[in-house]
């Protein structure tokens, strides 16, 4: 038997050698590609393979016996098959080794295992012992190539089925985050990023551009590429390199715009992550640039009021005959500033006087004038009462009430900024009358208040006067009565 | 005019008697000498404490002594009562001038000697008004319900917990609890407007009538059969304390608009305490002695001990006219003279570094 095993594995052996394989000399090889075993057979096309890598390197034994018990002596170090965490630890000790990496000629980073263990995928599995992912999860085993290679899994054009694998099977998510979406493949599919991806073009964003490949974490993770507060920077990895979007025909400047934009200052500066991000506008596994119609309704989600104000506006009807997109047409679309008074109204910088002018459309060229004259004087009104209560309340008068009042015409004023949505002189003429009668009030009130600080002043003074006045004509009295007494005194003496 | 008044006195007269009250009154004399200036710090106490019992009322008709509204009725005294920013503020600084004056009043009482025999009674009971002078300071300081007074008076009722075996139940049944709450405030709200100003007028009414009984306390050696050296209570002495009540008068007008009392921020039991708390100026010098006070004096609690102390010396100075034996004979006494001055010095020099510190 052991003869003819024996005849078998040279002959094979000599085959290899005539076929001018260089690993002869690996009986793994030779003794399980003559069996005709599926891992021998996919390790021909894996790339350790090819750096001379053997068998024995992951699994022990001994390489160069041809004997099978010798070869795979568990005292020569033979291991089997390894399960669980021992596959990554097997991986590791390549991988987490940067001496032993460059001596393959490999230049990839050797923190890849730390970096697994950080992440979601690191957390322990049902066993209670190992990672959820290991290496071999996503590389797949014994035909691993390089990630450049189109044939990897883990390739940009393979790497979303790759993850889907998982990401997809609901019950499988169930088991580690049962509140985790699984359509994102389908999302993506509809996404510009995914119909990219689909007609081959490795450029387009997968789940790892996004997501990071081995220290992927909870986008409720602030260290995360995909929280919040890190989302604009992520994206902006390809967005803003001009190079890369050459070929795509549009802008790379969205996040600078985006920085200086009140959206972006809330999220990068004040780290409001409530502020919009960039996935917030165009979807994050959907992502697409909102089209012409549906602009109003994705600034809509947030700025419910104008959107409602606008849609009833006679502007609704006007910016869909000539295809202008709502909220963008006036307040643009990455770079959102505060929206001032100088918005509004006919002056050059007005973006009503874009289409108004006293020659055309002239209706709304006599609105616009009106509601920034208006908005105008309640602001000035209202910068008048609290001038003259903080005057009154330096002062040392109690105008705690009229403060609180302050608040209304405050309110009022920001309630005009939406009104102005609707377009209509009487709707915002209500509003602002709202807050202008609030000013007026809260103005009467600190006047009074100062004016009652001089008058106590006045009336201490005239008090005082009085007092004194009598006091004097007291101390007269008194002396007068003391005068009377020492004559009475003496005259009885 | 003058007959319809005299008319009207014969009318009065003739059912109670007044002829007699003018006769009495009209007998009465105060001595005249160096020291004749400290007279007139009973008569300023007695119209400062009326300002009070005056301020007070007008007061009551708009505040309202629970958590909820107390903050906001003050607020609406101040801002929107016709005149209730001057009451309050009168009300405010009345109380702190009325302590100095009756603080005043007794340290010139206890140098001059005039506790001693027969005025012993007048003594104690104004001893007893002075410590209840210091309960209406003490109780009123809450009731507007602000941070500074919360918090003074989780102080102040915590100190008096600390006494040995009454400690805990006092402090149970000051904050009427375990902590200050609106309860506390109701309860300090009654004894201020209520329970103090009844025994206080009854003090105030024996104390008075003894003054007018034993007439003026006279100083060492003075002979008051010589006519230069008296002047006649009424009306000479009555007119000139008039005079100094609108003096007084005047000068709480000018605190009241110039310095008017704050208010500050509403309390809030679950807000940190504010920075450099401290309590009013006239419970500042036992404060501090508390905080100077090492935690352990040999075996027992530094705190306690301080307590301890004080309850001691409140007792010795009150019931000074029974064990200063020789003053009653008519001896000169140094020992009492000692120990007053030390009493002032330590309360100004204490008081100054709690001020400062």
């Amino acid at each position: 038997m052991k003869k003819k095993l024996l005849i078998i594995l040279t002959s094979v052996a000599a085959m290899f050698f005539l076929t001018g394989v260089v690993f002869a000399d690996d009986q793994c090889v030779v003794c399980h590609q003559g069996l005709g075993d599926k891992p021998s057979s996919l390790y021909k096309k894996d790339i350790h393979f090819a750096k001379g890598i053997s068998c024995a390197d992951c699994h022990g034994g001994n390489k160069n016996k041809d004997e099978m018990e010798a070869a795979m002596d568990v005292s020569a170090g033979f291991k089997g098959v390894p399960k669980g965490d021992e596959i990554s630890k097997t991986c590791a000790t390549c991988h987490s080794d940067a001496e032993k990496m460059k001596s393959f000629g490999s230049s990839l980073p050797t923190n890849q295992m730390e970096h697994l263990q950080t992440s979601v995928h690191g957390k322990l599995s049902l066993s209670g012992k190992e990672h959820i992912a290991q290496c071999v999860t996503c590389h797949s085993v014994h035909d691993i190539v390089s990630v450049k290679n189109p044939a990897s899994p883990v390739y940009p054009l393979n790497a979303t089925k790759t993850c889907s694998k998982c990401h997809s099977d609901a019950s499988f998510m169930r088991t580690y985050n049962p509140s985790l979406p699984v359509d994102q493949l389908e999302k993506y599919q509809t996404s510009l990023h995914g119909t990219l991806n689909a007609k081959g073009d490795p450029k387009a964003a997968e789940c790892a551009s996004c997501h990071g490949s081995h220290n992927i974490r909870s986008a409720k993770d602030a260290k995360s590429s995909v929280y919040a507060a890190n989302l604009p920077a992520t994206c902006s990895n390809c967005h803003s390199n001009a190079e890369y979007m050459k070929e795509y025909n549009i802008p790379s400047d969205q996040f600078d715009k985006y920085a200086r934009s009140v959206h972006g200052k809330a999220l990068l500066e004040k780290h409001d992550i409530a502020a919009p991000a960039c996935n917030d506008c165009h979807g994050n596994h959907g992502a697409m640039p909102p089209g012409v119609e549906s602009i109003s309704k994705v600034c809509g989600t947030c700025h419910a009021l104008n959107a409602d104000l606008f849609s009833a506006s006679p502007h609704k009807k006007a910016f869909d005959e000539r295809q202008l997109p709502e909220c963008e047409t006036c307040h643009s679309n990455h770079e959102i500033v505060n929206a001032t008074n100088q918005l509004l109204g006919v002056t050059s910088e007005a973006v009503c006087s874009k289409c108004h002018s006293e020659q055309e459309n002239q209706k709304g060229f006599i609105v616009a004038k009106a509601m920034r004259s208006a908005i105008d004087s309640l602001e000035m009104n209202e910068a008048h009462a609290a001038a003259l209560v903080d005057e009154a309340e330096q002062k040392g008068m109690e105008v705690s009430d009229a403060k609180f009042k302050l608040r209304e015409a405050h309110q009022a004023r920001l309630q005009s900024r939406t009104a102005i949505h609707s377009f209509s002189e009487e709707k915002f003429r209500e509003v602002v009358g709202k807050g202008l009668n609030v000013a007026s009030l809260v103005a009467t009130e600190g006047q009074d208040a100062i004016d009652e600080f001089y008058f106590r002043r006045w009336g201490l003074g005239v008090a005082t006067l009085i007092i004194t006045i009598v006091c004097i004509a007291l101390w007269l009295t008194i002396k007068r009565i003391e005068q009377r007494q020492s004559i009475n005194k003496s005259k009885s003496k | 005019m003058k007959q319809k008044l005299s008319k009207l006195y014969s009318w009065i007269d003739e059912r109670v008697e007044l002829q007699d009250l003018v006769q009495f009154m009209g007998k009465k004399y105060v001595p005249i000498h160096s020291h004749s200036v400290w007279y007139y710090f009973g008569g300023v106490s007695l119209f400062l404490f009326i300002i009070q019992v005056i301020t007070g009322i007008m007061l009551l008709l708009y505040y309202k002594g629970s958590e909820e509204l107390a903050f906001e009725s003050i607020q609406f005294i101040i801002s929107k009562v016709q005149f209730g920013w001057l009451i309050r503020s009168i009300h405010s600084w009345a109380a702190n001038l009325f302590v100095l004056a009756a603080m005043i009043h007794m340290f010139s009482v206890y140098f001059e000697k005039a506790y001693k025999k027969p005025r012993e009674i007048t003594w104690l009971t104004g001893m007893l008004m002075f410590f209840m002078a210091l309960g209406f300071g003490f109780s009123g300081y809450l009731l507007p319900w602000n941070e500074l007074a919360f918090f003074a008076t989780k102080v102040g009722t915590d100190i008096a917990g600390v006494v040995p075996v009454i400690g805990e139940p006092i402090l149970m049944f000051l904050r009427a609890g375990e902590d200050v709450t609106g309860a506390t405030l109701s309860r300090f709200f009654g004894f201020h407007v209520a329970v103090f100003p009844g025994i206080f007028t009854v003090l105030l009414g024996i104390h008075l009538v003894l003054v007018q009984r034993q007439g003026m306390s006279e100083p060492e050696g003075f002979d008051p059969n010589v006519k230069e050296k008296t002047m006649p209570f009424f009306p000479n002495f009555l007119l000139r304390d008039l005079l100094l009540w609108l003096i007084v008068l005047n000068i709480l007008a000018i605190l009241a608009v110039f310095f008017p009392w704050e208010l500050g921020k509403k309390a809030d039991a679950f807000a940190p305490a504010p920075a450099g708390i401290k309590p009013e100026w006239y419970f500042m010098f036992m404060f501090q002695t508390l905080k100077f006070i090492p935690a352990k004096v040999l075996f027992i609690d530094g705190e306690i001990l301080g307590i301890l102390a004080f309850g001691f010396a409140g007792a010795l100075w009150m019931f000074v006219p029974f064990w200063d034996r020789k003053s009653a004979q008519g001896e000169k006494n140094k020992l009492v003279n000692y120990l007053g001055i030390f009493a002032v010095i330590y309360i100004i020099i204490l008081t100054t570094l709690g001020w400062f510190l």
